[in-house]
């Protein structure tokens, strides 16, 4: 036991200052105001009292701290993106990652695994050797190793995958790696607090006002709120948020479902990806097998989980895994992805002044807390877009400058 | 799993269809819409649209109106052949 606890049993009040604050009244007029406590809002509130000194900042939530798709995500880190834009952005998100620990003085269990994205067939190959070197010239360690090397990082591994579609080999991603998606979301929460940043949970926006194109203010069923600059960072409820300024987007919503199986002893210490197969998995530090497969065929606003999703996924993954058979599944549930056409997140200034939009996030978000943090409480201290995600504006629609990350999306779509 | 009613099919699961797309109103003229909008703009919103489902064992294909918010299937028809219509 350490003496830390040790300590406490000898204070009569022991009970460790909240995590975060939770002020019984909502302010009347904020310098920021940002709405989705989740990773992303959470990061971004932060960074703007850490980096710009902005502390006057709300964070309002319809539900509870980090239980949209921060809680729903399978926690999976990496950068091996096939664009420059992408590349540059997510390897500053892992550098991020790697010393979040310490800057969060909160453990957020980053553990490096390893990352492989196995391919079944030649043209899945050729885009794995595609995205290697893309990584290589950003400096990012991507490289293509051979069936063996997948057999012998994954004990139990089917290599011929039941006779149906051998491995061939993979995109091996070292610095892949997995951490405790809560623990990101209430380290941000616990410093941005302690900035004195407030987070009202159970608020919900139900109207953004709007003045000569210019953003001022939220109205929530606690009163109205004046603020000079609005973050919307809602996952899902994006195109729902966008209808209420008279913006529209590409982005449209599809379920994204995962589960976990009962924990058992350690057995894979690496994360294994199959587009072809429609399935990822990694173990978690509990010992759970941490898995999930494709988006849900069709646009869906629910976060229904369904009896389809898990019988394809275990399909699969018998072919791979064939000893994970026993294994018996103990929760399923799904977020809602706003997916995007090109695969990149929707991110900056929008064509109202002081309304800034954090979103596109489909299925690679989580990965990205850090940065895009850091980037949009830079982009709204500045009133412009940070330069590492002016490839992501919203107008690239406008113009066609699509940003094509599709081949280096884990799932399949 | 989830089954529906289809007209000449009977009691179907839906894993045996794929969706095809929406069934949107083409613009007479795109107005004050860019060509980009058109191609890329959506209104994911939940609501209750049409859509297009296609069933591969029959070849079949069928309008589906269907609520995003719920996943209520409202009403299905047969899309008409040349030969029907």
């Amino acid at each position: 036991m350490s003496l830390r606890l040790l300590k406490y049993a000898f204070i009569e009040d022991y009970a460790e200052p909240r995590w975060f604050n939770t002020p019984a009244t909502l302010g009347d007029s904020y310098d920021v105001v940002i709405i989705g406590a989740g990773g992303h809002g959470l990061a971004c509130a932060h960074y703007l009292a850490h980096d710009h000194g902005i502390t006057n900042v709300a964070v309002l939530d319809r539900s509870y701290l980090g239980g949209g798709n921060t809680g729903r995500n399978t926690t999976i880190i990496r950068s091996n993106y096939l664009t420059p834009e992408g590349v540059a952005f997510y390897d500053a998100s892992l550098a991020l990652f790697r010393d979040l620990s310490d800057a969060l003085d909160t453990n957020i269990f980053y553990s490096e695994r390893g990352h492989y994205t196995l391919a079944h067939n030649e043209s899945t190959l050729r885009t794995a050797r595609w995205r290697a070197e893309v990584n290589k010239h950003y400096g990012v360690d991507s490289e293509v190793v051979d069936a063996e090397a997948v057999g012998r990082a994954a004990p139990g591994i089917d290599l011929a995958c039941g006779g149906n579609h051998a491995v061939e080999g993979a995109l091996y991603h070292a610095p892949g790696a997995v951490a405790r998606h809560d623990a990101v979301a209430w380290g941000y929460a616990r410093q941005a607090s302690r900035a004195g940043v407030e987070i009202h949970q159970h608020t919900e926006v139900t109207d953004i006002l709007v003045e000569q194109g210019r953003v001022t203010g939220v109205v929530t069923p606690r009163g109205t709120v004046r603020a000079g600059a609005v973050l919307s960072a809602v996952a899902g409820h994006t195109p729902s948020l966008l209808a209420k300024v008279g913006l529209s987007s590409p982005i449209e919503i599809f379920p994204l479902q995962a589960c976990v199986t009962e924990p058992v002893k350690p057995w894979l210490d690496t994360i294994i990806v199959s587009g072809s197969l429609h399935l990822y998995v990694s173990q978690s530090a509990r010992g759970e097998m941490v898995m999930g497969a494709s988006l849900d065929p069709a646009e869906l606003h629910s976060r229904r989980s369904s009896f389809e999703f898990v019988s394809g996924l275990a399909d699969g993954m018998l072919d791979l895994f064939p000893g994970m058979a026993g294994l018996k599944v103990n929760r399923q549930w799904a977020g809602m992805a706003d997916m995007t056409p090109d695969f990149a997140p929707v991110m900056g200034t929008t064509p109202i002044a002081g309304f800034y939009l954090d979103a596109g996030w489909g299925t690679w978000g989580f990965k990205a807390t850090p940065i895009s943090g850091k980037t949009m409480a830079a982009t709204i201290a500045n009133g412009r877009d940070d330069p590492l995600i002016q490839a992501f504006n919203l107008s690239r629609f406008d113009d066609f400058s699509l940003v094509g990350e599709k081949g280096a999306a884990s799932i399949g779509h | 799993m989830k089954y529906a009613d289809f007209p000449l099919l009977g009691r179907r699961p839906f894993t045996e269809f794929s969706i095809s797309g929406v069934l949107e109103p083409e613009p007479a003229e795109l107005g004050e819409w860019t060509a980009a909008r058109w191609v890329f703009e959506r209104a994911s919103v939940p609501r209750e649209r049409v859509e297009w489902w296609y069933h591969g064992p029959s070849r079949l294909w069928f309008r589906v109106r269907r609520d995003t918010g719920s996943d209520i299937v409202v009403a299905i028809e047969p899309a008409r052949t040349g030969s029907r219509a």
